[in-house]
């Protein structure tokens, strides 16, 4: 980064920064705003990705038994996934994974070749891949620090047409099955955190309603129904509450609502429209998109709704066009999708330092994280990726379906 | 990008507040139309009473997809660009299907609101509701009884033409009126 315009951008509150903005759209080759404004929202060059390949811990991965080499493709894909973690031959590496993979379980084994020690040794009894997975998520955990999310489930919508079905899958796009076959639009998927319940919005009643997933027993319950849209609901951390976009009053509002549709609580109060809501890991605050000030940009309100709407913070990202907003599970970044000379592009926005950063330059939109708090799946041109935040380095994620959006990834 | 934006939302400001004169139009609110100010133009967001626009009206008893769009199909109203605001070439329409609404008593309308395909699936859903929504404001200025007029959005999942081209986008950023034959 060009230290002299960060220090340009750090001086300025954030009111004056909207006001750069603005004076950009109108005189878009004024010099120095066109400085500014690159400022607060770069892009990296190829000269500051940081190639850190040859630093990566190197995990040896060897499992036998009945489903041995399948669990060892599995567990050597998933390292690999996480950009953190280069899965080496058995013979060299720096940690030794190794293991018995039978038909419903893995007991996997990691150790620290270096120091001889070793790290853990226990039984993964997941059903299927997930044992694999959930091995794999277990050496991430040990190696990086950091949560593996190979375990992790992805819902989306796939189809053509005017008809959207709701899907889920693994991570890595295995084992997709179609959740409805309803013949009308599904759209805007969300998983609880513990992963036991989906909400969307489907046209199934001819209207926008939020409907609500017990995924165990495939129950399905219709949970908002008012006038107008009811739409893109989003779990609160503990589920208990949704919160969601209705225009029962007249107009896209952002209401929280607990999950047998009562309690409901309108959080924000203006002439524009607000959508996207997305909770705040420790649930008091909710960031949406509202585009009250003719575009859509990004505005977090405490989610109690006691403030009547009066309660809001701008969140400047240097660009005038944000919408799908996802809260990252540490708290400290948010994702978004950006429109930028007309391509749609992922942006991540970071709370503390109250700057925005674009992370794709190929296109991209409906960002979702995963547990670690530095990978997101989003869409592409009817295609899911898998995009690492600290080398920008985006996978794609084959999938048995076509016409796939709207991801969303299990906690 | 921003050049090519500006000129025609300019152009349609400027009609749609000199339409504001006409004597027809007085009881129009502005609901949707961002009250005439340009994007980004206040620093403030209208938090006092704001977002109470006519609320919709109470779901009918029929289905939204048997309504009968090809009588007023010509009436279909068309939007800018991450728009909602009614133009005034195409408030002409609307003053059209009010006509033909008072000659054709025991119908309903059913108003529904399109996107383009550009963008995320949830803001575009709003998108079309705010159209709607603006279109119904519209429809009761000129002396629609509100509760004959419903609405619901599509985003951008239902298309009139396919395609990848701004002529093709033109098309798609829509109010379709149906018609509906039930009383309020």
């Amino acid at each position: 980064m060009n230290p002299c315009l960060n220090t340009a951008h750090l001086i300025f509150p954030s009111s004056l920064n909207l006001i750069a903005n603005v004076n950009l759209q109108k005189h878009p080759f004024h010099s120095t705003l066109l400085v500014f404004a690159l400022g607060f929202f770069s892009t990296h060059t190829p000269g500051q990705v940081e190639v850190s390949v040859p630093t990566l811990p190197r995990v040896g991965v060897s499992i036998s038994g009945a489903l041995g080499g399948g669990a060892t493709e599995i567990v050597s894909n998933d390292l690999k996934r996480t950009g953190m973690i280069s899965p080496v031959s058995s013979g060299s590496g720096d940690f030794l994974a190794t293991g018995d993979a039978e038909d419903s379980s893995v007991n996997g084994r990691l150790v620290n070749k270096k120091t001889g020690a070793e790290v853990f040794n226990q039984t993964f009894s997941g059903k299927g891949r997930l044992a694999a997975h959930e091995f794999s998520d277990a050496i991430t955990k040990a190696v990086t620090g950091l949560p593996g999310f190979a375990s992790s489930k992805l819902a989306f919508v796939s189809g053509s047409g005017r008809v959207k079905e709701l899907y889920l899958a693994d991570i890595d796009g295995y084992n997709a099955r179609a959740l409805t076959h309803d013949g009308t639009i599904s759209a805007s998927p969300d998983l609880s955190h513990d992963g036991a319940k989906l909400a969307y919005t489907s046209y199934k009643s001819g209207y926008a309603d939020v409907y609500l997933i017990d995924l165990a027993s495939g129950s399905r319950t219709r949970i908002a129904f008012f006038p107008g849209i009811n739409s893109g609901p989003n779990f609160s951390p503990d589920g208990s509450l949704l919160a969601l976009t209705l225009s029962k009053d007249g107009n896209p509002e952002i209401y929280t609502m607990s999950l047998d549709g009562g309690s409901l609580n309108r959080i924000t109060r203006t002439r524009g429209a607000e959508t996207s809501p997305s909770w705040s890991p420790s649930g008091d605050r909710l960031v949406y998109s509202s585009d009250d000030r003719g575009s859509p940009q990004l505005f977090i309100s405490n989610s109690s709704g006691t403030t009547d709407g009066a309660d809001w913070d701008h969140l400047v990202t240097g660009n005038s066009y944000c919408t799908k907003p996802d809260w990252s599970p540490d708290g400290k970044l948010i994702a978004f999708t950006t429109r930028l000379g007309g391509q749609f592009q992922i942006g991540v926005y970071d709370v503390a330092a109250r700057t925005g950063q674009l992370i794709t330059t190929s296109g991209g939109q409906d960002p979702s994280w995963t547990r670690d708090s530095r990978h997101l799946v989003y869409s592409n041109n009817s295609h899911l990726y898998l995009l690492d935040t600290a080398s920008h380095q985006s996978l794609p994620i084959e999938i048995n379906a076509g016409g796939c959006g709207e991801p969303t990834v299990s906690r | 990008m921003n050049i090519k934006c500006r000129l025609p939302l300019l152009i349609a400001l400027t009609i749609a507040l000199a339409a504001c004169g006409d004597d027809k139009d007085k009881n129009y609110t502005g609901m949707g139309d961002n009250g005439g100010a340009l994007p980004g133009g206040q620093d403030t967001l209208n938090t006092a009473d704001a977002g109470g626009g006519i609320p919709p009206a109470a779901r009918g008893n029929f289905n939204p997809d048997n309504a009968d769009y090809q009588t007023l199909a010509s009436d279909t109203v068309y939007f800018d660009f991450d728009k909602s605001t009614i133009s005034g070439s195409e408030r002409s329409k609307l003053d059209q299907v009010s006509q033909w609404f008072k000659a054709n008593p025991g119908h309903s309308l059913f108003l529904a609101g399109h996107a383009d395909k550009r963008g995320t699936p949830e803001y575009n859903r709003a998108l079309g509701e705010r159209r709607a929504l603006a279109v119904r404001e519209y429809l009761v200025g000129l002396g629609l009884p509100a509760a004959s007029l419903y609405t619901n959005s599509y985003g951008a999942d239902r298309p009139a033409v396919d395609g990848d081209t701004e002529e093709a986008y033109a098309k798609n950023r829509r109010v379709e009126i149906g018609v509906v034959v039930q009383q309020p």
